[in-house]
């Protein structure tokens, strides 16, 4: 990477036409959920109506802050990140634009058709078909092809013969992807009805988790820390190691989101088996990470960035724990349906792969525009209100979620049936409901502190982009 | 790096490798975890039991409900059998109160009081009060002035003698005797009569019929300013099924309503906050039990007739896959999506009233309490939850569970 010929000429507004709207889009996200969290949960249906109600509203949280904000930041970081890897510009600026268009096209109508009625059913998978005539789905997917396959040629015709262990990881997301996504939304529908369905079904989301955001996430945390920080990744072996075993393990284990459900033993056994097999992917990143950084910690408080990715990595290894322990059948039995799981996908997905997108564009957003960071102190605000808030979220959500999963399980006290129906008769499943009314007015509180620091990232980037920073000014002004 | 004309030349050993890694170790995953069990566990794709079937394939799409009728400016439900000749298994059965006449080349289709086995035909026959001066009426009279001879004690009840006769179509609708959720089943102590057996679902080892049905029709009236028309046994036949389905009567088929209230679960995102499976736990049996037996935990069977399956991930409100038995009434799900938060106290649901065109408890001038086609889709789709694990006469609410539930949780054996 040192030998970087300087007469690159890289394309930016690939990068632009993603990460600018995606930011915006997180803020919408953000807003939608915070709304829940209060209207849903807190004041429960204090706006009522047909088109504001949980179930139609929650699809629009999820697709804004997975779809519109976090896989297009990463798609924009990937127009960023495999250029520079591969010691090329991108191979077709105009395929990245025609695959933009299709996808803001096709997920802006998909995420605001839902509140009228077009939630297709399938978690992850709810976009529908058809919004009037727009054929949303295979937009969505065609646009996703397109930009697969020009990151493809990108890393085909590359200048550097060694590929970075980032590149294992973006060619790994689209080829996974382009399987996974397809089969989701498509293939589910000619497999026979039910449990085969379901079974698709999570398959498809594990993947999605397992086989897109993780590795998209991995890709951009193994590149940009060694860029932001200056120091390289401490193990490449190390690194390569957690790819083969995530390509290894991910697909198998989609099954362990129905553990105890209506599906044959075997297979939630062999999806448990592969679950705790994903120790060794986990530990190998986050042991990676973490040694990169090892004999220079003065530079987690130097820079909101790396103090991103390093947190997130901290996270990462929270939600991996979890992960796998939550897949054995004893520890499935209180926590699965709970709140817990709500904890758990957002600390997977907000407090993992968002912090490492926000690092990676506090690094891409600068030279793009040639401006430095509008403000250095706005960043730092950014981050203490994330910590802040992701703890305040995460964790009440963790304790009531296996709070409420106990009182669940208490109806399983005693050895005869007329026990269980009396332990139920007392302890109603509204009463438990109602107990959890302290934790999700927590999870409001988080929600709204994470919202506020979302603003701070998002004016701190646009004045960034507009405006000159602070220190230029003071420069100009001096 | 040199240039080759081919393109494949320039991916060096490294890439290929992860290109072929990636690839063989996805299909493999692939093909053991997605394509191997629907071939290897036939449960995934076998129905549970005939009922199950017949009430997907042969009740569902014939019986046809509709809340568009109106008798002074109230809403009266209507539940609508589409007979066929050659098709439908029909009973015709008396009580002591209820009796039959008939003339002599029908009197075997007659289930009599004192016959033990239910005699079932698939000839399309009806009942109907008989006419005054026909000579069914005579044969009547006579009978009911035998029965209540023959009625020992001092006060005679009044017998309803009804007539049955041969409409001579090839079709017919009708109304008859039985509960909407759970169809009329009978599996042992039945004989079918010589004309039926030219269906396959007639051979089965059990069979749904229609009870002593009545052809099915309708006045037309007008209520103040409102048309209206109601269900009347002197009024005019229903003749075809475009009627039936016509903007003015709006009948649907519980089939076309399962499969929209299906379609509404999808839409309106019922399935964030309520799972669709009884899991195989104790705490999960005792959630979706009655209050003497357990809920079976649901098998994969059950979900076979459901384009979208709706397992969940997360239980916010309770559990549906057993809702048609923990809570049958119709009433009680009207209050319920009208005011959640009314109808069961501590709730956090949301209300639903864009599934009524007025307010339910009535306070409405006109149309007091009309629930429109969306809260029927949604019910009749809540009522396939639970029901049609084993026929009524095997079912778990009354302890004949083969599942045997009960027995597995209390000794603390696996459940599966």
């Amino acid at each position: 990477m040192n030998n970087q010929p300087a007469a690159i000429e890289h394309h930016h507004l690939p990068i632009k036409i993603m990460l600018y709207p995606a930011m915006l889009f997180m803020l919408v996200g953000m807003f939608v959920g915070v709304f829940m969290a209060f209207n849903a949960f807190i004041f429960p249906d204090y706006f009522a109506g047909e088109y504001i109600h949980f179930g139609r509203i929650r699809p629009v949280h999820v697709w804004h802050v997975l779809l519109l904000w976090l896989v297009s930041a990463n798609i924009g970081l990937f127009y960023y990140m495999v250029p520079r890897l591969c010691g090329r510009p991108l191979w077709s600026p105009n395929l990245a634009y025609i695959s933009a268009a299709f996808w803001w096209f096709s997920l802006i109508i998909g995420t605001y058709s839902y509140p009228t009625g077009t939630n297709s059913g399938w978690e992850y998978a709810e976009l529908p078909l058809w919004v009037g005539w727009i054929p949303i789905k295979l937009m969505f997917v065609i646009s996703w092809l397109i930009f697969a396959f020009n990151i493809f040629m990108t890393i085909l015709n590359r200048n550097y013969q060694k590929m970075y262990v980032s590149l294992w990881y973006v060619m790994g997301v689209l080829i996974w992807a382009s399987f996974t996504i397809p089969v989701g939304f498509f293939a589910i529908n000619w497999v026979s009805q039910g449990i085969s369905r379901v079974n698709t079904s999570f398959f498809y989301v594990h993947n999605l988790v397992g086989l897109i955001f993780t590795p998209m996430g991995l890709a951009i945390a193994y590149y940009f820390l060694p860029k932001l920080s200056n120091i390289p990744i401490y193990s490449h072996r190390m690194s390569m190691i957690g790819f083969w075993s995530i390509a290894f393990l991910y697909a198998w284990i989609g099954v362990h989101h129905i553990i105890h459900g209506p599906v044959s033993q075997w297979l939630q056994t062999v999806s448990i088996i592969f679950s705790i097999w994903l120790f060794i992917p986990v530990w190998t990143v986050v042991g990676n990470l973490f040694a990169t950084l090892e004999k220079n910690w003065h530079k987690y408080s130097e820079s909101a960035a790396i103090r991103f990715i390093m947190l997130g990595n901290a996270f990462y290894l929270v939600t991996c724990i979890q992960g796998p322990l939550m897949a054995l059948r004893n520890v499935n039995e209180i926590t699965s349906k709970t709140d817990w799981i709500i904890s758990h996908s957002h600390i997977a997905l907000y407090g993992t792969f968002s912090f490492f997108a926000f690092a990676g564009i506090y690094q891409v957003i600068p030279v793009i525009t040639k401006n430095s960071l509008w403000s250095k102190k706005l960043a730092d605000w950014h981050f203490a209100l994330n910590l802040w808030g992701s703890l305040l979220f995460f964790f009440p959500l963790l304790i009531g979620g296996f709070l409420q999963g106990m009182m669940w399980a208490t109806w399983a006290d005693g050895g005869s049936y007329a026990e269980f129906h009396n332990n139920f008769a007392n302890l109603s499943f509204l009463h438990t409901t109602a107990e959890m009314r302290p934790w999700w007015i927590l999870r409001g509180i988080g929600g709204l502190v994470i919202l506020s620091s979302g603003i701070i990232f998002v004016v701190n980037i646009f004045n960034t982009i507009i405006l000159k920073s602070e220190v230029a000014l003071r420069e100009q002004l001096a | 790096m040199s240039k080759q004309p081919n393109f494949f030349y320039n991916i060096e050993q490294s890439a290929l490798i992860t290109f072929i890694g990636i690839i063989l170790l996805f299909s493999g995953a692939v093909l053991i975890t997605l394509i191997a069990p629907s071939q290897l566990d036939p449960t995934w794709t076998e129905p549970t039991n005939s009922y199950q079937v017949q009430m997907h394939e042969v009740s569902d799409p014939n019986l046809y409900i509709s809340s568009a009728g109106a008798l002074a400016g109230l809403s009266e439900r209507q539940y609508v059998y589409h007979l066929k000749q050659g098709y439908t298994l029909l009973a015709f059965q008396e009580t002591e109160l209820t009796r039959i006449t008939a003339s002599p080349e029908l009197q075997k289709y007659i289930t009599k009081v004192e016959d033990s086995n239910l005699k079932l035909t698939s000839r399309l026959l009806l009942l109907r009060t008989p006419k005054i001066g026909s000579e069914a009426e005579k044969n009547a009279e006579e009978l009911r002035k035998n029965l209540q001879k023959s009625w020992e004690s001092e006060q005679k009840p009044a017998f309803t003698i009804l007539e049955l006769y041969d409409p001579k179509q090839e079709e017919a609708f009708a109304v008859a005797s039985g509960d909407t959720t759970i169809e009329n089943w009978v599996d042992k102590e039945f004989t079918l009569s010589d004309d039926a057996g030219q269906h396959e679902y007639h051979k089965d080892v059990g069979v749904i019929y229609v009870k002593n049905p009545h052809e099915y029709r309708i006045t037309r009236g007008v209520f103040g300013q409102e048309k209206e028309w109601h269900y009347d046994p002197n009024g005019a036949p229903v003749q075809t099924l475009d009627q039936l389905k016509s903007h003015e009567l709006a009948f649907r088929s519980r089939a076309e309503l399962i499969s929209l209230g299906e379609h509404i679960v999808a839409i309106e995102g019922c399935w964030y906050c309520h799972t669709d499976q009884t899991r195989t736990l104790v705490q999960d049996v005792v959630l979706n039990g009655s209050d003497s037996f357990p809920a079976p935990p649901s098998s994969a069977s059950e979900y076979i007739y459901q384009k979208i399956t709706f397992p969940g991930t997360r239980r916010i409100g309770p559990d549906l896959s057993r809702v048609a038995v923990k809570r049958p009434s119709r009433d009680w799900h009207k209050s319920h999506f009208w005011s959640p938060k009314t109808a069961s106290k501590g709730s956090i649901m949301p209300s639903f009233r864009h599934f009524f065109d007025d307010d339910p408890r009535g306070t409405s001038d006109i149309h007091p309490g009309i629930p429109n086609y969306k809260f029927e889709a949604v019910f009749q789709y809540l009522m396939t939850k639970g029901t049609r694990i084993t026929p009524p006469t095997q079912a778990w609410w009354l302890g004949k569970d083969p599942v045997k539930t009960k027995e597995i949780i209390e000794g603390r054996k696996t459940l599966q």
